[in-house]
């Protein structure tokens, strides 16, 4: 039978997000794949280099869309490595609180997306319901669902309200069982179990070398995270440890590995914020004005040219650095250059190698476990 | 065998179609019938058309996931008609969600073509209206009225699912007014922006 | 977590490394420093500033004997008016204590139990390229999978040549763009770049609404 290239094109229900995904069939079996980005280019690179430092945070904020907060943080910690800035403990908590409130969500988000890719509707409105829990908790931070502005260079914007640390450990308790009725749904149907069992082999050291990480090199059996690798923040003081899944095989982890660690890391994020509650300096129940010193300190909002800030970050997806080199425009207080590393950019050409061999049928499996967002590929 | 098809004459099926069509025609319009037929038909499917808007399953970028929150439990736009259809063939509204870059311009003008009448364009979100926080990008189109005919702008970075469900409240009001006009004769017709009132 | 990488191990790390890098690497001119960073828990990692040419050896030394096994970014930058530095590429690979493991069994590293090369360690690597218009450095694409679509970008938004690569394209601009656009160059502005460009109102923005003094 002759072999014919399928265009699995921009407007697709499966892709989760606008990329192109040219597919060669020989029947009903995979030969060769391509992918084509690039359709959402912003061009964010050209347009930081005539914004402030302060002016850029939004900009990051949309890279990844549903994992803004955590973009964010990822950037201001580039843009303190150049500028050179302390911040308060409390801000430090404030910022691991919000990121692991955003890793929650877009998890979720994650999970809403990808059961209906395997035909599971339900948990499309199951996980989008719990995720508005979350996303109310951000709103009380940032202002918005799903845009927040939040962190500044040097700490945060505005202290936690008075009430939200009560309300984020009733979520949370919550949320616990509501993960195990996710997995009461989803480990007993035969349906799910078929179809990402078997599916989508994956090693560690392949990853590795193709640049993958986070939770896809967490579920090959290995424990590397970049939150203890290349320590930051106050992730060193709080109880918690990375989530890593046996691969079931030893051509490596399948799908089905990867759905378990994100469902783990999903736990170990709401330990880490229990813990984190206790812990925060300043107790969870007192409200700092904006502008306080337990809040945020003074930074330079200049930074000499030669002078280069880096930054190795754990996002919801891998692992995303920031490079930034100073002394651009309005006497330097532009960047001259913003570099962004997005970890989906290098995993998705890696992912439609993967599905050679397997099943037309297994595409949306495979994609959907390794969790594309095309907003941070495409800066 | 499509020559012989030639030798048939007045019983061809087609040509029987054709005669029997001209005929109850001109009886309909004698008797006034086709008028009133016409004008319950247009407001039937006017009814229909605006209490059904089926949308494209389209998400560019981070609006898409206001939108796709708004069709979960906490927002619901499914209870107003609005279901998700993965083909341009066999949706209504065009819901344009994130910026359009250079290489995107051509697949959605394609896809707005592949929508069959009546059809109708929302631009959700600032980066479709007008180019959003990428206004000063090589690579983005100030919004995705320099190729597609908008009828409802929605504003907001990203608009709360409320407004976008706003939004197509405004597009059914528009779609009463305007019926099933054809999407290029509407030029002249003012835009909505919700939120302006 | 308590098992984190602590700053003694960082600094050992950091130390091993660069003197591995100075012993094989100092006679030919390129220099090796270990840097700190200037925020958060002040780690050090190592930069290496090397030329085009010897750009290959040094690649291969870092994967074969220190085991970076990550090259997490290649970014590329014009210095117009740089002087000697007319062209920048900035490579930065991590090392990872990452092998493969047994079907059903898993890695559990604690952090401060790693010891010698399994340190996870940051390495920076600048190459500085003389001003010109046809920049090239050496591609590492069959060193490491991950450089490839990275070198893309690269060429694709910088105009960076990456000599020996396979297959370059454009990734992120139209494939219609025309040859020799490369929209990072200091030459290409942004649109409206100057705001008085903005002021002049070339988008209508100070027109009025189509429905002002209508009654509402």
């Amino acid at each position: 039978m002759a072999e014919m290239w399928i265009t699995m094109g921009p407007q697709h229900p499966m892709t989760h997000g606008l990329w192109t995904l040219r597919v060669k069939v020989d029947g009903e079996t995979v030969t060769d794949t391509e992918a084509e980005l690039g359709y959402i280019h912003r061009g964010v690179e050209k347009i930081c280099e005539s914004r402030d430092f302060t002016q850029i945070t939004p900009y990051c904020d949309r890279l990844c869309y549903v994992s803004a907060m955590t973009w964010a943080h990822a950037y201001i910690m580039a843009a303190e490595d150049l500028l050179e800035a302390e911040v308060p403990e409390r801000a430090e908590y404030i910022r691991l609180m919000a990121a692991e409130v955003q890793r929650l969500a877009s998890h979720l988000m994650w999970l809403g997306a990808f059961g209906p890719d395997i035909g599971n509707l339900t948990l499309m409105t199951w996980c989008l319901r719990d995720r508005e829990m979350f996303l109310d908790l951000l709103q009380e931070l940032g202002g918005s669902r799903m845009h927040y502005n939040y962190p500044r260079v040097g700490g945060v914007k505005r202290d936690i309200p008075i009430g939200w640390a009560n309300r984020l450990k009733a979520k949370v308790k919550l949320f616990e069982n509501r993960i195990n009725e996710y997995e009461m749904l989803l480990d007993e149907s035969t349906i799910w179990l078929v179809r990402l069992q078997g599916v989508g082999y994956a090693t560690a050291e392949d990853q590795i070398n193709a640049g993958v990480t986070g939770p896809n090199i967490r579920a090959a059996g290995v424990n590397t995270d970049a939150r203890w690798t290349n320590p930051y923040s106050v992730y060193d003081q709080v109880d918690w440890e990375p989530a890593v899944e046996k691969p079931t095989s030893i051509k490596g982890a399948d799908c089905y590995d990867r759905y378990r660690v994100r469902m783990e890391e999903m736990r170990q994020s709401c330990r880490m914020l229990l813990d984190a509650i206790d812990k925060i300096p300043g107790g969870a129940n007192t409200h700092y004005q904006p502008g306080d010193e337990m809040l945020i300190t003074k930074a330079p909002t200049r930074a000499p040219e030669g002078a280069t800030g880096f930054s190795t970050y754990e996002c919801t997806r891998g692992v995303s650095n920031f490079y930034l080199q100073g002394g651009g425009d309005n006497r330097g207080k532009n960047p001259y250059r913003v570099s962004i590393r997005s970890p989906m950019f290098i995993t998705i050409p890696y992912v439609a190698k993967t599905m050679i061999g397997y099943k037309v049928a297994d595409i949306p499996a495979i994609m959907g476990s390794f969790d594309p967002c095309i907003g941070e590929t495409d800066r | 065998m499509s020559d012989t098809g030639e030798n048939y004459t007045t019983f061809n099926s087609r040509t029987l179609v054709e005669i029997v069509g001209d005929v109850t025609d001109e009886a309909l319009k004698a008797t006034k019938i086709k008028q009133l037929l016409s004008v319950l038909a247009g407001r039937f499917f006017n009814w229909a058309g605006r209490k059904s808007l089926f949308t494209l399953h389209l998400g560019i970028k981070c609006c898409a996931i206001e939108m796709a929150a708004s069709a979960t439990p906490r927002f619901d736009g499914d209870r107003f008609g609005v279901l998700f259809r993965s083909s341009p063939r066999q949706s209504d509204v065009l819901l344009v969600n994130g910026p359009i870059s250079k290489k995107f311009a051509d697949p959605i003008v394609r896809l707005w073509e592949q929508m069959p009448e009546p059809k109708y364009c929302i631009a959700m979100g600032e980066c479709a209206i007008s180019g959003g926080p990428y206004y000063q990008s090589y690579n983005i189109l100030e919004g995705v009225d320099t190729v597609i005919p908008v009828d409802v702008y929605i504003p907001g970075c990203p608009p709360r699912p409320e407004a976008l469900i706003d939004g197509f409240g405004k597009l059914r009001e528009k779609i009463i007014r305007i019926g099933g006009a054809p999407s290029t004769g509407r030029d002249g017709d003012k835009p909505i922006i919700v939120g302006d009132d | 977590m308590g098992t984190t990488i602590t700053k003694e191990q960082n600094s050992y790390a950091a130390n091993a490394a660069a003197q591995n890098l100075s012993a094989r690497f100092s006679d030919a001119g390129i220099t090796v420093e270990i840097i700190a960073h200037n925020a958060g828990k002040r780690f050090e990692f190592v930069r290496i500033i090397c030329s085009p040419e010897q750009w290959r050896a040094v690649a291969k030394h870092l994967k074969n004997e220190l085991g970076v096994n990550h090259c997490a970014m290649v970014t590329g930058t014009h210095y117009p008016e740089g002087g000697d530095r007319g062209w920048e590429v900035a490579y930065h690979m991590h090392r990872w204590p990452i092998t493969d493991v047994e079907a059903h069994t898993m890695i559990v590293h604690s952090g401060e139990s790693l010891e010698g090369d399994d340190i996870p360690m940051e390495f920076e690597i600048f190459i500085n390229l003389p001003p010109g218009d046809s920049p090239a450095v050496p591609s590492v694409q069959d060193l490491w999978v991950g450089a490839d679509w990275n070198e893309k970008e690269t060429w694709d938004l910088v105009g960076i040549d990456f000599e020996g690569h396979e297959n370059m394209h454009r990734v992120l601009n139209p494939h219609d763009s025309p040859v020799g656009f490369h929209p990072l160059q200091r030459q290409h502005k942004i649109r409206y770049h100057d705001f008085n460009e903005m002021y002049d109102d070339p988008q209508g923005f100070g027109r009025k609404p189509v429905d002002e003094g209508r009654v509402k």
